[in-house]
């Protein structure tokens, strides 16, 4: 057992924060990495925040997970809405999607709303390179805990509201999960857009 | 939840606050990032001992006089052997996420006798963190199988002169079995009767290997060898067996079997004044009863001994309340025989 210090694995600088996040960022060169077993950059996009919302914007982490699927079969109790018409191709029973996991901690009911409000529209934002000075909430999931995540945001779909699911046969299969950085203003009804 | 642990800041040599489980660690001194390193990816940690070995034998003064032991115990009981030990456990933070997905079956009848069964669609949402623990070797009966208690002042792997047990399980095995738990937990909190569909991830969030120091106690008591066990962090008994107390022992057994069979023949009595009673009322009272004559034969059965913690041979509490779930679904059957007569 031993103690090291975290530096980048790009330009071996130090990094520093008050803050406990499982992903480390170099404010050097801009490389984000991330360590379990091993060192891993990680891909990410930062979006660019609206400069006219003049409430405290903060950065919130979500692993953007890309994933094919196709539904075999799914049995609804009081509901026949296709859920997932919008990500089909052409009429058939398979499609794709981008799957977006909330990566900081939050409690349950934003979980679920923020995963499912972003997977079903995904967001449209320009980028830019680094946080412009807003504080960035610390990533509690791993990029490899993003992939079951996303196999529970699919189903959380599914199981949503009209009807009650009775069952799903499907298949989901995901790639690489690379990590985007929204910014929200916090609100007392949760967060709110501000890109 | 954070442990004070005997790591410097690899920077400026400041000490380092570590919650348990956690690899990512800063320091508070420097604001350096720091990265716990441990052994395929297990963070080991030991708490330190705060209890001495005179406060290990006094706090059998309290525990003597509690429940139902054996009211000369506090003068008669004649320690033995008192010694410290650390034991391993693993203990692991899971996360459990996804969809149990099904029905519940209702039947109702009305007052002609039929009945009807109606289905309730149930779709459940799982999304919980647990943290357990388990005892990482064997150390013989000591009747100690999990933490309790997941706070202290730790070292790294310093145990002073305490003879340490060594981890015999394997760190894969106590994850595969703990994830099962984990995934029992979540399916009860559930609550779908009848399961269509289920897709849970279980995932492991943290885990560590933590040496907890213990003190073992063996003690005599007429001609008789018992134990206790101290937490070396808290110092509270951990577990412990006693010798019962013959008096109150065949108190309990009379007042038991006295409102068992008060609940059997009132339930019967009220059977036989009303006509229109629905029968099931009477049947569960005389279960009741018999369950409640039958718990008191159990807690009792083996009286000599009161026994606290989880020993493998532990008389009543789990194990008792098992073998009352077999005997009373006999005497459902039982009496289900009867009311055909
Ligand atoms: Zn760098």
């Amino acid at each position: 057992m031993k103690v090291v210090q975290v530096r980048c694995p790009n330009c071996s600088q130090p990094i520093y924060s008050k803050i406990k996040d499982i992903v480390f960022f170099c404010e050097n060169c801009k490389v984000l990495h991330i360590r379990g077993g091993e060192t891993k950059v990680i891909d990410y996009e930062i979006a660019d925040f609206n400069k006219t919302i003049t409430a405290e914007k903060k950065y919130m982490p979500f692993w953007r997970v890309w994933c094919n699927f196709t539904i075999n079969e799914s049995r609804v109790s009081g509901g026949t809405f296709r859920k997932m018409a919008q990500f089909m191709r052409g009429g058939g029973n398979s499609g794709s999607l981008f799957v977006f996991v909330p990566a900081s901690e939050m409690d349950v009911a934003t979980f679920k709303q923020l995963a499912m409000d972003l997977t079903m529209s995904p967001p449209r934002y320009s980028t830019r390179l680094d946080f412009g000075g807003l504080q960035r909430l610390p990533t509690k999931i791993t990029n490899g805990e993003a992939e079951n995540v996303s196999d529970f945001v699919f189903v959380t779909i599914q199981a949503d509201k009209p009807g009650i699911l009775q069952d799903l046969d499907y298949d989901l299969v995901c790639q690489e999960a690379r990590m985007v950085y929204l910014p929200f203003v916090v609100t007392e009804s949760g967060p709110r857009p501000a890109w | 939840m954070s442990i004070s642990v005997g790591l410097n800041c690899p920077a400026c040599g400041g000490a380092i606050q570590v919650a348990d489980g956690e690899q990512v660690v800063n320091c508070e001194y420097c604001g350096s990032m720091l990265y716990l390193e441990g052994d395929g990816g297990v963070n080991t940690i030991a708490f330190k001992m705060k209890v001495d070995r005179g406060a290990a034998r006094a706090v059998s003064e309290e525990w003597f006089r509690k429940d139902w032991k054996a009211r000369d115990l506090r003068k008669e009981a004649k320690v033995l052997e008192i010694y410290p030990i650390y034991l391993p456990f693993w203990s692991i933070k899971m996360r459990v996420i996804g969809w149990i997905c099904g029905y519940d079956e209702r039947t109702y009848s009305d007052s002609k006798g039929h009945t009807r069964t109606e289905r309730i669609p149930k779709e459940e949402m799982v999304l919980n963190d647990y943290q357990y623990s388990e005892i990482a070797c064997d150390p013989g009966d000591l009747g100690i199988k999990r933490l309790r208690n997941f706070l202290g002042e730790s070292e790294f792997e310093d145990f002073g002169n305490i003879p340490t047990y060594e981890a015999t399980t394997s760190k894969d095995e106590a994850m595969k079995r703990i994830g099962e738990e984990a995934l029992n937990d979540a399916r009860g909190e559930a609550h779908v009767q009848h399961v269509t569909f289920e897709r849970v991830h279980v995932l492991p969030r943290a885990l560590s290997m933590i040496y907890y120091p213990i003190w073992v106690v063996r003690y005599g008591y007429r001609e008789k060898m018992y134990i206790y066990t101290v937490d070396g962090v808290s110092g509270e008994i951990i577990s412990g067996r006693a010798p019962g107390d013959p008096l109150f022992q065949s108190l309990a057994i009379t007042a038991g079997t006295t409102i068992g069979g008060l609940i059997a023949a009132g339930s019967l009595y009220l059977m036989a004044a009303s006509e229109t009673m629905d029968p099931t009322i009477t049947l569960i009272g005389l279960a009741a009863g018999a369950i409640i004559t039958f718990g008191a034969y159990m807690f009792f059965r083996h009286g000599s001994e009161i026994i606290e913690g989880d020993f493998t041979d532990k008389k009543y509490g789990l194990g008792g309340l098992d073998e009352m779930g077999v005997v009373s679904d006999l005497l459902k059957g039982r009496i289900d025989l009867g009311g055909r007569i």
